[in-house]
């Protein structure tokens, strides 16, 4: 178990002579071996939580703890990052960057082309090696900056944004990739705008709103907080749910109604009354989508008031 | 990682030595060096011949034509290397003509009997080279006083026994004050084009880091400090060696000239010139990448680089020109003094002493530099929006956990 633990972490900038709390007492953990997902809107204090869980920027209060331990310089060199905005040296070739890159983190030179030619080949750019990064498309480009974040069996990997602008074949390649470091037992933490793609991998989820975590847990977990409806279809009209005690009716189209149950008798109630009105054809809980759960959650936390405009004003 | 600073001094190395700009740079460079000395030392080799007529029975005028010519009666002239030849015409109307139609550059006639005035004229169609003219007049008063010591019933050399003044340096240099300004001239030129040019260079590497962010990854594997070093390291490297083979080119060079006389004098010079770079160039690749982690995006590199280019201007200007007791304070305060010791050392004027007084204030400066940058440099490399001033750098929190 090597789990990647933030506590109670706390980033203050000063800009313009007030302080403002951009990470506000964050506390989660990326579970060895398993995806988790980062989301939360522009300026929740992601990529802020991000840097100063590899240490790029410095921490008000709070703790990174990997293994239990507060995490040491040397656990990070041997973590896999990507940054936020996506640079390489555009005028060196691929290679010889990726390569440069590795031998930074101590692996000797021979290893280290083995290791980042074999790793191109898998994301298809074998044949473009020798390139200069700036003749990439920003795609490959992508592909070439999640191989400097694999390299050298990382024992963790924080990764910014990796899956903005890849198109869903390229997705897929580095979701695999992905996956043979989960299964070496390594935490995968990733950040994205994406809820769909977070629900479809993750077997963890964080969502963070004006600097604070919001919810925490798997998407199974995540979804039962959430407020369950049932979807009710008749033979006759559903009109009638309206007036049924202990049920909220949401929508109603002809046959069709969208219910919400509020107490545990509400259900035999509206059963009973639309079985004395003709057949039931449906009766189902519709379960909320992510993406549901997290507009409720950033919704609230977006009434208090934040300022996030200048979050990379340090 | 201890070793890591290597990793990246390699890189500036090779990437820069792959550099086209920078190639192309070196290439102008060593041509403009060549040139220099061709220059020089065609200016030093080249002989001004010239045509004078005399008019036939002006005896008078040939013969002092003739020696002259000889360069018997002409020993102040000599080293201008001017070479005569006497054209003989019949009369006042061909010399004339033969001005006109350049066959001759000038016409020397001794007196009243044919130009109509008492005394010696030197006429051309325009004023007469002033080369020609003073070898002429310098041979024709060495005649003509020749004739009144003859008249007088002495000599030439009894008249002028014991009236020459001989010059001599009494710190017994060899080496001309011309060569001297023109060595302060390209020692400061090599000065200034070796430290903007690989300053730039290095200022341009570190915001290319910066603004990718991809000092965020290096950051993480290795301390900033080593990157730092890196960098400073692979650049006075590359600026050292370039230096080397600029200093090697012109030594070369000036062997094949008439300079090659005050060689040991002048590689002396380069040695002491390429030792005070060397280290003053670690202090200038340093500022430079502070100036570099300054910027937010390349286009800030002119506004957080202009301090630095006003001072190496400066230096520049000032070196060059300067002599007398502002050269010798300037051989002591770095940077200047990376030009100006090399050329009072050889100009003569230093003591043995003196460059090595220099020098050590020269380190110690570097050392004050650097570490200083290196503050400036981890404070300011990972704020990010907009450009940071020294103050903010100094102050900054070193950004990070991951400081040294």
């Amino acid at each position: 178990m090597s789990d990647l633990e933030v506590r109670d972490l706390t980033r203050v900038f000063v800009s313009g002579g007030t302080p403002r709390r951009a990470v506000d007492g964050a506390g989660f953990t990326a579970s060895s071996g398993l995806l988790t997902g980062f989301v939360g809107s522009n300026g929740a204090g992601k990529t802020t939580t991000m840097r100063m869980i590899m240490g790029v920027l410095a921490i008000t209060s709070g703790e990174v703890l990997f293994d239990g331990a507060p995490v040491t310089r040397q656990d990070r060199r041997e973590f896999g990052y990507m940054p936020e905005e996506r640079g390489l040296y555009p005028k060196q070739p691929v290679l010889d960057q990726l390569v440069y890159l590795a031998r930074l983190r101590g692996i000797a030179a021979s290893a280290a082309r083995r290791e980042v030619l074999e790793h191109l080949d898998r994301l298809g750019l074998a044949d473009r090696a020798k390139e200069h990064v700036e003749k990439l498309s920003l795609g490959n480009q992508q592909r070439v900056q999640i191989v400097a974040a694999v390299m050298g069996q990382p024992k963790a990997l924080v990764l910014d944004e990796p899956f903005s602008g890849l198109d869903p074949a390229a997705v897929d390649a580095m979701v695999d990739l992905l996956r043979e470091h989960t299964r070496r037992g390594v935490p995968v933490l990733f950040s994205s705008h994406q809820l769909d793609l977070v629900e479809r991998l993750c077997e963890r989820l964080v969502i963070l709103g004006g600097g604070r975590v919001l919810a925490n847990g798997s998407p199974d977990e995540l979804r039962a907080q959430g407020v369950t409806r049932h979807r009710l279809i008749l033979s006759g009209d559903a009109g009638f749910v309206r007036g049924v005690p202990g049920v909220l009716a949401v929508d109603v189209d002809g046959p069709s109604a969208l219910v919400e149950v509020r107490d545990d008798g509400a259900a035999t109630r509206l059963l009973s009354a639309a079985l004395e009105r003709g057949a039931v054809h449906e009766f189902s809980p519709v379960r909320p989508t992510l993406a549901q759960i997290y507009r409720e959650m950033t919704a609230q936390a977006g009434a208090e008031p934040q300022a996030h405009a200048d979050e990379e004003t340090v | 990682m201890r070793n890591a600073w290597m990793v990246v001094a390699t890189r500036e190395i090779v990437v820069r030595a792959l550099n086209k700009g920078f190639l192309i740079g070196l290439a102008v460079t060593i041509a403009m060096i060549g040139g220099l000395i061709g220059f020089t030392s065609y200016m030093e080799s080249r002989t001004q011949s010239f045509d004078v007529a005399v008019v036939a029975g002006d005896e008078s005028a040939a013969t002092a034509l003739e020696s002259a010519a000889d360069g018997r009666g002409a020993a102040s002239a000599s080293d201008d290397r001017v070479e005569l030849t006497v054209v003989r015409v019949d009369d006042a109307a061909a010399a004339e003509a033969a001005l006109e139609d350049e066959t001759a550059d000038a016409w020397l006639s001794s007196g009243a009997g044919v130009t109509g005035t008492d005394g010696w004229t030197l006429s051309g169609w325009r004023d007469p080279d002033s080369d020609l003219a003073q070898l002429i007049e310098t041979t024709v008063r060495d005649q003509v006083l020749a004739g009144h010591a003859s008249d007088a019933g002495t000599t030439m050399s009894a008249l002028t026994a014991g009236s020459e003044v001989e010059t001599e340096r009494l710190d017994g240099n060899p080496v001309d004050p011309q060569i001297v300004f023109m060595a302060g001239f390209v020692l400061a030129f090599l000065f200034f084009i070796g430290a903007v040019g690989s300053g730039a260079m290095i200022a341009g590497s570190v915001i290319e880091e910066k603004q990718s962010r991809l000092v965020e990854i290096i950051a993480t594997a290795v301390p900033l400090r080593q990157l730092l070093a890196g960098k400073i390291i692979g650049s006075s490297a590359i600026a050292l060696g370039q230096n080397l083979l600029l200093a090697g080119v012109g030594l070369v060079g000036v062997s094949f000239t008439d300079l090659s006389a005050i060689l040991p004098a002048m590689t002396a010079t380069m040695v002491w010139f390429v030792v005070f770079f060397t280290v003053g160039f670690v202090a200038v690749a340093a500022l430079y990448a502070v100036a570099g982690s300054l910027a937010s995006r390349t286009e800030d590199l002119q506004y957080t680089t202009s301090p630095l280019m006003m001072l190496l201007m400066g230096v520049y200007i000032v070196t060059f020109s300067a002599d007398g007791v502002l050269e010798r304070v300037l051989s002591y305060i770095p940077p200047a003094s990376i030009v100006s010791m090399p050329v009072r050392v050889l100009n003569g004027d230093a003591l043995w002493w003196e460059p090595l007084v220099s020098l050590l204030v020269l380190v110690a400066a570097t050392v004050g530099a650097v570490l200083l940058s290196e503050r400036a440099y981890r404070g300011a490399l990972m704020q990010t929006g907009g450009r940071v001033t020294w103050r903010t750098a100094m102050a900054g929190e070193r950004g990070t956990t991951l400081g040294a």
